[in-house]
């Protein structure tokens, strides 16, 4: 005589594959939940990222331009661009020559503080210019985002440290 | 023909067992030894901590009250996390936009090529 060789159930078996299943189904929920509220609160700035010109996007987002006002900074920014280009162009070409100089002796000589001094003239008219820009920006804002903005760019460019921490 | 059912074995060993005699002697109180170290295990061996888990796994979880709670739970834990995150990614990119903006139109912090 064979005595059954069929494994019996075990008692509790089934509360125990229910537990699991809810266990499993409650970290897909939470796993869920992450992703739709992450998606969501970052789709913004994600669309922004993914735009041509995510700082003008930023720029519109931050300051609560409308579509009108936008342009007008846009154009206003690009028109911008070559000005700040030739600027950087004579900044880097008055260092290169600066830094030769400074290389060739040991003391302060009158070529160096020409260089100097033109080095100071260069930054002048550079901040000359950005100012001259923030303001026409500013001015193309509503007022109180305008206000908001010639504080904020000021901050970040006249009144910067330019890496020089205490 | 199969020679190793496991009744045979029972039998073989039912017989050899009821032939066994041995004239060793018990130790002094063996029983009462024996009994004493087996109540030593059951008190000394606590719970894992896996067991608890599959125990509450197994009879707390399934309880319909105790299920909504702990998916509500974990919705709330993993709302809260994803909240969080997008608020900390969403400062990040905004900073390094506006920097980048900064950039744009500042020569000496342009980024050069």
């Amino acid at each position: 005589m064979f005595k059954s060789l069929t494994p019996t159930k075990l008692s509790g078996s089934d509360p125990m594959k229910r537990g699991l299943l809810i266990l499993v189904f409650g970290l897909i929920a939470a796993a869920a939940a992450y992703g739709c509220i992450y998606l969501t609160c970052t789709a913004s700035v994600r669309n922004m990222q993914q735009g041509d010109k995510p700082e003008l996007a930023w720029l519109k987002a931050e300051f609560n331009l409308n579509d009108a006002e936008f342009k007008r900074v846009s154009e206003l920014h690009v028109a911008y661009l070559p000005q700040c280009a030739e600027m950087c162009r004579q900044i880097d070409a008055q260092n290169l020559r600066l830094k030769q100089l400074l290389a060739a002796t040991n003391r302060v000589t009158s070529e160096i503080e020409a260089a100097i001094t033109e080095s100071s003239r260069l930054r002048s008219e550079c901040q000359r210019q950005m100012l001259e820009h923030f303001y026409e920006v500013s001015r193309t804002m509503p007022p109180e985002q305008g206000r908001r903005y010639l504080a904020w760019v000021q901050d970040k460019t006249f009144l910067s440290d330019y890496g020089m921490k205490q | 023909m199969k020679t190793d059912e496991p009744d045979n074995h029972d039998d073989a060993l039912r017989k050899v067992l009821k032939e066994w005699r041995t004239d060793a002697a018990l130790p002094p109180r063996f029983q009462e030894n024996v009994w004493q170290r087996i109540e030593l295990m059951h008190a000394s061996a606590a719970p894992s901590i896996w067991a608890a888990v599959a125990h509450w796994i197994g009879t707390m979880l399934p309880r319909p009250a105790m299920t909504v709670a702990y998916v509500a739970v974990l919705l709330v834990v993993g709302a809260t996390v994803g909240w969080t995150q997008a608020h900390q990614t969403n400062t990040r990119v905004n900073s390094e936009l506006g920097a980048r903006y900064v950039q744009e139109l500042d020569p000496y912090q342009a980024v050069r090529q």
